[in-house]
């Protein structure tokens, strides 16, 4: 028996899923009209191509509710503030900012993994181009990261998990045809994506960038391709050839990239303006962004609004700006945000605020009876409000025995 | 003082030789050690380390691997248990790396258990090298931190096939730094890679190797594999490289006593021994009692639980409770440490095992051995009796025979272990179904040139038809991956078709846990509704079948029956590639299509195989294109008096002796090998026995019995004729057979089928 029958025989045992169909090789490009309808051009190398598309947009050019434009004044702002943060461009030019998303056949980081299209924008002094280079093939990748590495000259990407997805994929694929291409440079990173997370993820039920675009940059996509149908819409252009199963992917990369220019700007206003951030949760972890990163004076003035609102969230501003008081050992104004907190404070702020007093008293100021004081208060709260704060009631209960031994001593 | 009182082994021997149960008594002389000194290439600080170790000289063996490996030769070693096959490959290796920090290597091992094993051996040795050699374990339990290291950074890293094959290749991008220097890589435990498991393994290698050549390195392997017969063309077959065989072992042994037990007959009329797990704990107690260090080995964790509870009691005033110890798969590397620790001591003097520990776990030798019931392989009895046997002191082994046919035969041939090599390891890494799922890899690892072969095989025609079905995508001389999936993900090594089964244990609610999974056609049979099914010699009730979702929900159960289920079987030859006569019957190989629809399932008691119920299966029939072979007798051979019904008995019966024996010969699993008997097989009208490989496309089982098929049938004859019953019994021809000529059917028939006469091939 021969091998094919075999295998028609087995056929029911191996798995197939469909992908393309095969296509007999192809001298000419097909359809290179329809796709210079579409601002493509063939770029050749080694024998082979792949499509460059460039699409021009104006400074002026809305997208969303931002000028593209406006890319230039918060680069502007950067260098002058003294705020040092991830994504401060501070020290870059602003076309070194490289915006940057790509297309893939699957979704895991796995080798075959290929991608189809690496697409970017820059902003220049008097436009915005957005470049996309198409794999036409499957074999043409060297000509297609050809084009990629040589055409473009950056030292900054801008991308949307392009740390742990897109960057990780365009090394994998680099790494396969290395000798053939010149060396990957590393770069600056700049990914939205963990800025988005940190500051929207209480307020949005998806910080997906689709998600994110429609609810805070005001972008309406209209007739928009889903991402996750992108591999198919690709292996429906490998067997037809015809750039117009391709286009719904094309303008869907062009307007996330056109994307990450006004979240960058947003993101970047929010950072430098937090004052005039009008959402309470979003002001608030403005705040903590600014606490982790050691930006101390910028913390407390945004914390310091927080806590003057009379939203919720003011409680948790109080709190996190005493305990930057407390590490500054300017104990004054900590003990006045403690002592609020415990008088009018509730559950969780009230324990953990007696606590701190405890503390405070037991060990600065040597009184254990006020120290006491507080940790009754708290044993009592912890017990009826059960598990609310991070000491158990155990540890409480410690304390209240040493300072029970302390103060009869 | 009470030690005066114990006896030594040999008088424990000296007692025995006396004993009338003891049926054959085989003593292997002791041997000297040979060793020689350290090469004089060997690199000056390890020579410093084995020596801190008390090691001056190296056995034969492993200065012959050492060499061998100089000049960079792939080798495997065939050692038995204690013989320090692990210097085989570490010296070497760690040789290369002293003078070429740069260089990689990969180790290779079954299972999880044994990597971390050889992780800690190994790192101690490294440390006494003060050597920078970075050597760590990557598996599912490595975290993501150290995972990043190794990958940049690892000499040596170890792992197992399943890793290799979903976590390793399909990722090779980040493993530059190894295969660009990878060196050498290890395949320790060989012997475990047969069958399906084995063939997909080959795949594997396969699939490393191109990888390797993609990044420009050569790797040399080194196998160690246990006492199989054929180490070598197991090695060459796996890894698709010349081998050279190292199998004189140079490490001492004392003399060994390997010796048959037969427990009395309690029940005359019935033919019915002592149970073999009481006579081996009466023999093991008198061992224990005078402080001699034993392992008994069990089948079943029932046994092994049955005979720990008895000796405990027995030593427990002695030496206490917790000097006898259960040892069973799944342990953790800590429990595992301190049994060995407790026995090195001398706190324990005995582990009551499954067979579990025939993997090469070490730990340490003892003096006596003791294994209940015929453990099915040569091979396997030979490594549960290595065991035991110090460097230097007698120890004796004893092989105590059940009631069980195939034990009785064992007792009544004891030169079929003794003498006879043991089994070959079979695989098959061109079966086309397991080709083709790692083609699917391969290519998604890296693209298909139309002039590139899969480690020497041609592959063209399979990628042609995996792009026919687009799954690959053909451009020019190349084929790409081009699909969203991740096709190593939905494929296990382990097991066989894709759509496997997946065994959930529910004992626990809320602990639900996945205990196993199974090939969709073994689990017709096997996890039916109500069947019981046992892992690991544990019982489960199979409670839902969801047959949709490939799903099987089981529950511990403690019952006294097993299940049988009634497999309605109807094959069809496709194709006959080989044939030939003998005087009365005809041997065929080839394709066959295997209809199978499971029917009913009986419950049968355990010890009497006593029929207690039954009850329908309801399941889809299934469809299964293999390999088989089969043997049909020839017209003239019967004479008229032989009725279908007649004939149809005597052909179960013939098949149900054939299914305990064939597995015998192939080295397989009773399960991946099925037997099958037809009073008039569609494609030549003749009686026919069938035996098909139970995995879609044939794993080689069935191709290696067409040549061996006489020899087969004689030894189950012999089975047959020594069973002790009148009229055949469960345990000889089985329990679908109820004439009472049966048996003498069953005998004539395997007479007519082996008949000679002068044999020509009709290729």
């Amino acid at each position: 028996m021969s091998i094919k029958q075999k295998l028609a025989r087995l056929k029911g045992h191996i798995s197939t899923q469909p992908s393309v169909k095969r296509q007999q090789e192809e001298n000419a490009i097909p359809y290179l009209e329809q796709w210079r309808a579409w601002n493509a051009e063939p770029f050749y190398f080694d024998g082979d191509y792949c499509l460059v598309r460039e699409v021009v947009y104006s400074l002026d050019d809305y997208h969303g509710n931002y000028r593209l434009g406006d890319l230039h004044d918060v680069h502007r702002l950067w260098q002058t503030t003294p705020l040092s943060h991830p994504l401060s461009s501070k020290g870059h030019e602003v076309s070194d900012l490289f915006f940057f998303d790509t297309e893939t056949t699957g979704l895991g980081s796995g080798t075959g993994n290929t991608i189809f299209l690496l697409g970017h924008a820059r902003v220049y002094d008097d436009r915005v181009i957005v470049r996309q280079h198409i794999l036409p093939h499957p074999g043409a990748e060297i000509a297609l990261y050809q084009s990629f590495l040589s055409e473009v000259d950056y030292t900054t990407l801008v991308t949307y998990n392009g740390k742990a997805f897109d960057w990780p994929v365009v090394q994998t694929r680099h790494t396969l045809i290395r000798d053939a291409l010149p060396h990957l440079p590393s770069f600056g990173h700049f990914d939205l994506y963990h800025a988005s997370r940190r500051i929207w993820k209480q307020r949005l039920s998806s910080v997906r960038l689709a998600y994110v675009e429609k609810e805070i940059l005001g972008v309406e996509r209209k007739e928009d391709i889903p991402g996750f149908l992108a591999p198919m819409m690709y292996f429906e252009f490998l067997s037809t050839k015809h750039p117009e199963t391709l286009v719904g992917v094309l303008k869907h990369n062009e307007m996330d990239v056109l994307s990450l220019i006004v979240l960058y700007i947003h993101l970047s206003k929010q950072i430098l303006q937090a004052e005039e951030i009008d959402h309470a949760t979003e002001k608030l972890e403005m705040a903590r962004w600014f606490d982790t990163l050691g930006e101390v004076t910028e913390a407390k003035k945004v914390y310091e609004q927080v806590a003057e609102s009379s939203r919720h969230e003011a409680m948790q501003a109080k709190w996190n700006l005493s305990l930057i008081y407390k590490k500054e050992k300017n104990y004054s104004k900590a003990i006045a945000i403690w002592e609020e907190l415990f008088l009018t404070g509730q559950g969780r702020w009230k324990i953990e605020a007696a606590i701190e007093l405890a503390k405070l008293y037991e060990h600065r100021f040597r009184d254990p009876k006020k120290a006491y004081h507080y940790a009754e208060e708290a044993y009592r709260l912890q017990k009826t409000l059960g598990r609310l704060s991070g000491q158990s009631v155990e540890e409480i209960k410690k304390r209240l025995d040493r300072l029970m031994r302390k103060i009869t001593q | 003082m009470m030690l005066n009182k114990r006896k030594t082994l040999q008088q424990i021997l000296e007692d025995w030789r006396k004993n009338e149960h003891v049926a054959y008594w085989h003593t292997i002389p002791e041997r000297e050690a040979e060793t020689v000194p350290f090469p004089l290439s060997l690199h000056p600080r390890l020579k410093q380390a084995l020596t801190q170790r008390g090691i001056s000289a190296l056995y034969t063996h492993q200065k012959e691997a050492y060499e061998a490996v100089e000049v960079r030769k792939n080798i495997v070693t065939v050692t038995p248990t204690a013989s320090g096959k692990t210097l085989c490959y570490n010296l070497p290796i760690l040789q290369a790396m002293l003078h070429h920090p740069e260089a990689r290597a990969l180790y290779i091992f079954p299972t999880k258990a044994l990597a971390q094993d050889q992780k800690s051996a190994l790192n101690e040795l490294i440390h006494e090298l003060e050597s920078t050699i970075y050597c760590d374990t990557y598996d599912g339990d490595t975290s993501p931190t150290i995972r990043q290291k190794i990958r940049k950074a690892g000499n040596i890293v170890i792992t197992n096939p399943d890793m290799l094959h979903s976590g390793i290749l399909p990722h090779h991008t980040k493993w530059v730094a190894l295969f660009e220097n990878l060196r050498f890589v290890v395949i320790d435990e060989l012997h475990t890679y047969r069958g399906v498991f084995g063939s997909h393994v080959a795949n594997v290698i396969r699939r490393l190797k191109r990888i390797c050549q993609f990044y420009g390195s050569n790797p040399q392997f080194i196998c160690t594999s246990a006492t199989i017969a054929n180490p070598k063309e197991l090695a060459e077959t796996l890894t698709g490289c010349r081998m050279t065989l190292i199998d004189q072992n140079g490490a001492p042994a004392g003399k060994k006593h390997v010796i048959f037990y037969n427990p009395p007959v309690v029940n005359q009329a019935l033919n019915i021994r002592k149970s073999a797990t009481l006579a081996a704990k009466e023999l093991a107690a008198e061992l224990l009692k005078n402080s001699i260090q034993t392992i008994v080995f069990a089948k079943s964790r029932v046994r092994v639980e049955l005979l720990l509870s008895y000796l405990k009691q027995l030593v427990k005033y002695e030496f206490g409770e917790q000097s006898i110890r259960a040892y069973r798969g799944g342990y953790l590397p800590s429990e595992r440490r301190a049994i060995e620790k407790g026995l090195r001591n001398g706190e324990i003097v005995g582990v009551v095992s499954t067979n579990a520990l025939e993997l090469g776990v070490d730990i340490g030798q003892l003096q006596a051995c003791i294994i209940t019931g015929y453990p099915g392989t040569i091979a396997s009895t030979w490594q549960q009796a290595g065991r035991a046997g110090r460097r230097q002191e007698e120890s004796v082994v004893v092989i105590v025979a059940s009631s069980s046919p195939l034990d009785q035969y064992i007792i009544q041939h004891p030169s079929y272990v003794l003498e006879k090599s043991p089994e070959t390891a079979r695989i098959n890494p061109n079966n086309l179904v397991i080709l083709a799922d790692h083609l699917k890899c391969a290519a998604f690892e890296l693209p298909f040139r139309r002039e590139e072969t899969f480690d020497g095989v041609e592959v063209v025609d399979i990628l042609e038809f995996l792009a026919d079905e687009r799954v690959l995508y053909q451009k020019g001389e190349k084929w790409y991956w081009m699909s969203d999936s991740f096709p190593a993900h939905t494929i296990s090594l382990r097991s066989a078709s894709q759509e496997n089964v997946i065994i959930i244990d529910i004992s626990e609610t809320g602990a639900h846990r996945v205990i196993g999974e199974m090939d969709r056609f073994s689990a017709m049979t096997l996890l039916h509704e109500e069947a019981i099914y046992l892992h690991q010699g544990i019982q489960y009730q199979v409670e839902t079948l969801d047959w949709e979702e490939k799903k099987a929900y089981v529950r511990q159960v403690d019952v006294e029956y097993f299940t049988d289920a009634n497999l309605a079987v109807e094959l069809k030859v496709l194709e006959e590639d080989r044939k030939r006569k003998t005087a009365f019957a005809e041997i065929g190989f080839g394709d066959v299509m295997v209809l199978a629809k499971a029917t009913i399932f009986k419950k049968l008691k355990l010890e009497t195989h006593e029929n207690i119920g039954s009850g329908p299966i309801y399941l889809p029939e299934e469809e299964l294109h293999t390999n088989a072979v089969w043997i049909s007798l020839t017209g003239e051979s019967l004479g008229g008096e032989w009725s279908e019904g007649r004939l149809e008995q005597g052909l179960l019966g013939v098949a149900h002796a054939l299914q305990y024996v064939a597995p015998l010969f192939v080295m397989c699993d009773p399960s991946d090998l099925h037997v099958v008997a037809q009073v008039k097989a569609v494609h030549n009208e003749q009686p026919t026995i069938f035996f098909y490989d139970r995995y879609p496309g044939g794993i080689g089982l069935s191709e290696a019995l067409y040549s061996v098929m006489e020899q087969v049938i004689t030894e189950a004859k012999q089975l047959l004729e020594r069973c002790q019953c009148e009229s055949g019994c469960p345990s000889c021809i089985g329990l679908d057979v109820s004439s009472n000529h049966a048996k003498r059917d069953a005998l004539r028939l395997m007479g007519a089928l082996i008949e000679r006469r002068m044999e020509q091939d009709v290729d």
